[in-house]
């Protein structure tokens, strides 16, 4: 019955990549089956959390029936399953943004299989306890992200895509050569059996070698701060609902990696956590400015994304017990807010004269839509991190965990650099809905369900967030105790 | 052997990021070829030499490691999945900007 928990969310969506392809020539059917499979995978992906729950132990799949450390590791340990949760809660909003897009995209053969891959790579990338194998889901993930964003609307798609998949084959390459070093060192990709012999042997040849060459591929694919050039034009020409994918989920492979190197892998290795936490101040500074400094709405979301990640690197380099669980509800609450806002963003866009979320086009076009404008006036609250958001929540969390780790001097950068959120979304905000213009008219656009679910989600978790940070914290404990999670797998 | 190996995976890895940092975005994708193809020797070498016998055999000589050789498979096949979309996107790029000089593929910057 687990075993079955775990494969569903990532079986649902694999095996909806054939049959929607099968189905293109009937779009209604095509589009519904994504959706339904998707909540299918929700569903299970629920069951799963339940199960490890109960049971207080990972629930892990051998491939094959290969004796541990040989053959593929399937496995929904406590930060696995959690992230999983978040995916999925996105992906099925994403879908259910792209039944309502008037994109021309979303009416192309090929884009709810390529969504489907894009889900299946995030699962399954979240739920494999192999090097090699997250190495495989990550190429999943970039390859029907940069072909999704090829076939955008917006005609910068293809240069973006050209940019955004020469860098991540680049990052691949690294990958590779992070995980031939690590073989060569310890003869073993299984997670739990490299942290394992790593732990016995640390300064066995090659270990530092391919350490870094992890580091550089996944901040590359974390878009961290020096790293992240290609970033705010990916995610601003790819069509709205992948945009709010990419920009909430597919960066987070990367966070989740740092997770699994500094609990899981290195954990004694110092420098990493010292440099995730300089990464994270520059990103945090450098994404606010550039947020503020930029004349198109979902440019502003994809810079602010290079400012939450920074966050979110900056608690999992503290690496305390509480910061780690900050980091982990910032996670999951940047996955919301920055879904909800870039597709709020596309929405407007999509109500232009033009079809553009240039804010010369889009100003003063919220003015027939003030559901829309309570939206997004909830959604920038939430990602300044103003109560009773859940922006405050992991905000909160971050602050006390850095005032609890004595880290003064990057808890006032990232203090002061949070200020700037509240300027840039209060300006887009004002412009949007405030500004006159005269050009600006009612007109069908892509419809507000999902982010109006997504943001009413952001406000639960904010009123109610216990659920979401016991659970966090509970992830936590297991991340902070590696041995726990060897011996689950090892057994 | 080991000399030769080392000598040419270096060299098809520099001869690669020469060609990936060119502006001519055809030499750019030879390079990215070449650099896949130098870290896919990269991981052969990791398990090339321990072995007098292919890993199906069942004499009694000791057997490579398989592993890596699956590895550089699955490497393998995801770079040409990979190569093959950098070249659409060259195609489209070609008819669309009618350059191939990177520098003047620069639409998201205004």
């Amino acid at each position: 019955m687990n075993t079955w928990l775990l494969l569903l969310p990532l079986l649902l969506p694999f095996a909806g990549v054939p049959l929607t392809l099968a189905l293109r020539k009937r779009r209604k059917i095509q589009s519904a089956l994504a959706l339904g499979l998707m909540l299918a995978a929700l569903a299970s992906t629920f069951g799963l959390l339940r199960a490890v729950l109960t049971t207080g132990q990972p629930v892990s799949v051998q491939m094959g029936s290969w004796q541990v450390p040989f053959g593929i590791t399937l496995t929904a340990d406590p930060l696995g399953v959690f992230m999983v949760l978040m995916s999925q809660i996105v992906l099925s909003a994403g879908l259910i943004y792209s039944l309502g897009s008037t994109e021309k995209v979303v009416q192309y053969p090929t884009y709810y299989p390529l969504f489907l891959a894009l889900a299946a790579g995030l699962t399954g990338a979240f739920l494999t306890g192999d090097l090699f194998n997250l190495f495989v889901f990550a190429e999943i993930i970039v390859i029907s992200g940069a072909v999704l964003t090829a076939i955008a609307d917006d005609t910068y798609g293809v240069e973006a895509a050209y940019k955004y998949f020469y860098i991540s084959t680049l990052a691949s390459v690294f990958f590779l050569l992070g995980i031939g070093s690590l073989y060569v060192a310890h003869g073993t990709l299984n997670l739990a059996d490299l942290a394992a012999r790593i732990a016995s042997n640390p300064s066995a040849p090659l270990t530092m070698t391919g350490m870094a060459f992890l580091t550089a591929t996944f901040l590359i694919k974390s878009a961290a701060f020096p790293f992240h050039f290609w970033q705010p034009d990916f995610h601003a020409a790819a069509p709205t609902a992948v945009s709010a994918m990419l920009s909430s989920l597919v960066v987070k492979v990367g966070v989740y990696a740092f997770f699994r190197m500094t609990a899981l892998l290195f954990p004694e290795v110092t420098l990493l956590k010292t440099l995730l936490v300089g990464v994270g101040v520059a990103g945090v500074i450098y994404g606010g400015f550039g947020a503020a400094g930029t004349h198109n709405v979902k440019r502003m979301l994809a810079y602010s994304t290079l400012a939450q990640i920074g966050f979110i690197l900056v608690g999992i380099g503290w690496g305390t017990p509480l910061s780690l669980a900050a980091a982990l509800v910032f996670t999951f609450n940047h996955a919301l807010v920055k879904a909800a806002m870039l597709m709020l963003a596309g929405a407007m866009a999509s109500r232009a004269a033009v079809k553009s979320a240039s804010f010369e086009v889009v100003v003063g076009v919220g003015k027939y839509y003030p559901f829309a404008g309570v939206l997004f006036l909830l959604g920038g609250m939430a990602l300044a991190g103003i109560p009773p958001l859940n922006g405050f929540i992991s905000k909160l969390m971050i602050f006390w965990s850095g005032v609890e780790a004595a880290q003064y001097v990057p808890l006032l950068i990232i203090g002061v650099a949070s200020i700037v959120t509240l300027t840039y979304v209060t300006r887009a905000f004002i412009r949007i809905w405030f500004e006159p213009n005269p050009k600006a008219k009612e007109k069908a656009g892509d419809r507000l369900l999902a982010p109006a679910l997504l943001v009413l989600l952001s406000l639960l978790l904010g009123v109610w967030a216990e659920p979401l940070v016991s659970l966090s914290q509970w992830a936590a404990a297991w991340l902070g105790d590696p041995a726990f999670y060897i011996a689950a797998i090892l057994r | 052997m080991n000399l030769l190996t080392s000598l040419a995976i270096g060299i098809l890895f520099a001869a690669g990021i020469y060609q990936i940092l060119r502006r001519n975005v055809i030499r750019a994708a030879v390079g990215l070829v070449l650099l896949s193809n130098a870290v896919n020797l990269f991981l052969f070498s990791a398990g090339a030499y321990n072995g007098q016998s292919a890993a199906y055999s069942t004499a009694a000589a000791q057997i490579s490691d398989p592993l890596p050789q699956a590895l550089v498979l699955t490497a393998i096949v995801i770079s040409m999945g990979g190569f093959a979309f950098v070249l659409s996107l060259l195609y489209v790029i070609s008819t669309r900007y009618k350059t191939s000089d990177s520098d003047e593929v620069k639409g998201l910057k205004n």
